[in-house]
């Protein structure tokens, strides 16, 4: 059960990443930490545990962290064309709107 | 010894990728944290995932290099020496628990099953399952980037 310890580890990295970094990228980043962490607990169990069929499955985990990957990825590059920014934090801000001067 | 070493090496690759300013060098520090995990992995027995976690990183890092040239806008400030040396301290103390409670295998992997029996055995439905979503997203894909060229083709015409 040493390797959960590990993994906590990076789970914490990365949840930390998702709660505290602003660069789309960096999210990114984060995730694939997360990801990485989960597969690291699955992997080591089954290693550790002498079961093949925990690696089999783990090789469908990888297709799927794959898919998820590629899609936040598109997304990305969506939401940074769309706003034009990289900045977590701005994307969803109403854009300035034009103010009119009233004269009294 | 060897597997705590990788294992500290996993943490500070982590802390790296997440904390340094430039995101080319995140990367960098990612497929580094990519590397070492498939290292852990080959070092516990499962070569296969090693393999696997080997190739979908490579492609993932690969990915993200490319992105992230044109995502990345530049840091105001450029990542220090110092600043590595505190992110490496940092990654070296998360890591003292995997040297505490030592991570090395507890008993050796003598595997009941054969890999390929467990994959095709137990898990064939899910291999095809697997299969019918990659080939959806990779025609979503496909059919979504037909669109957006003919409606480009459409607007050079006109």
């Amino acid at each position: 059960m040493d390797f959960v310890i590990l993994s906590i580890v990076l789970l914490g990295l990365g949840v930390y990443g998702l709660l505290t970094q602003r660069h789309l990228l960096k999210v990114f980043i984060s995730i694939e930490l997360v990801a990485t962490a989960a597969t690291l607990n699955f992997v080591m169990l089954a290693s550790s545990l002498s079961r093949e069929v925990g690696e089999a499955f783990l090789i469908l985990a990888f297709s799927t962290d794959t898919c998820v990957s590629a899609v936040i990825l598109a997304l990305l590059v969506i939401a940074s064309r769309k706003y034009g920014t990289t900045d977590i934090s701005k994307i969803g801000e109403p854009e300035e709107e034009e103010t009119f001067e009233v004269d009294a | 010894m060897l597997l705590e070493l990788v294992s500290a090496g996993v943490v500070i690759s982590a802390c790296l990728a997440i904390f340094l300013d430039e995101a080319v060098y995140s990367v960098a520090a990612l497929a580094g944290a990519f590397m070492l995990t498939s290292l852990l992995y080959a070092l516990n027995g499962a070569i296969y995932v090693a393999v696997f976690q080997f190739a979908v990183g490579v492609g993932t890092v690969a990915v993200l290099f490319l992105s992230g040239e044109t995502l990345s806008e530049k840091p105001l400030t450029k990542t220090q020496p110092k600043q590595l040396v505190v992110l490496g301290v940092l990654g070296a103390l998360l890591s003292l628990p995997a040297f505490f409670f030592s991570v090395s295998k507890q008993n050796g992997a003598t595997y009941s099953v054969p890999f390929g029996e467990a994959l095709w055995g137990y898990r064939a439905l899910d291999v095809v399952l697997q299969g019918l979503v990659v080939m959806t997203v990779a025609l979503g894909i496909a059919i979504v980037l037909y669109r957006k060229k003919k409606i480009v083709k459409r607007s050079v015409k006109q």
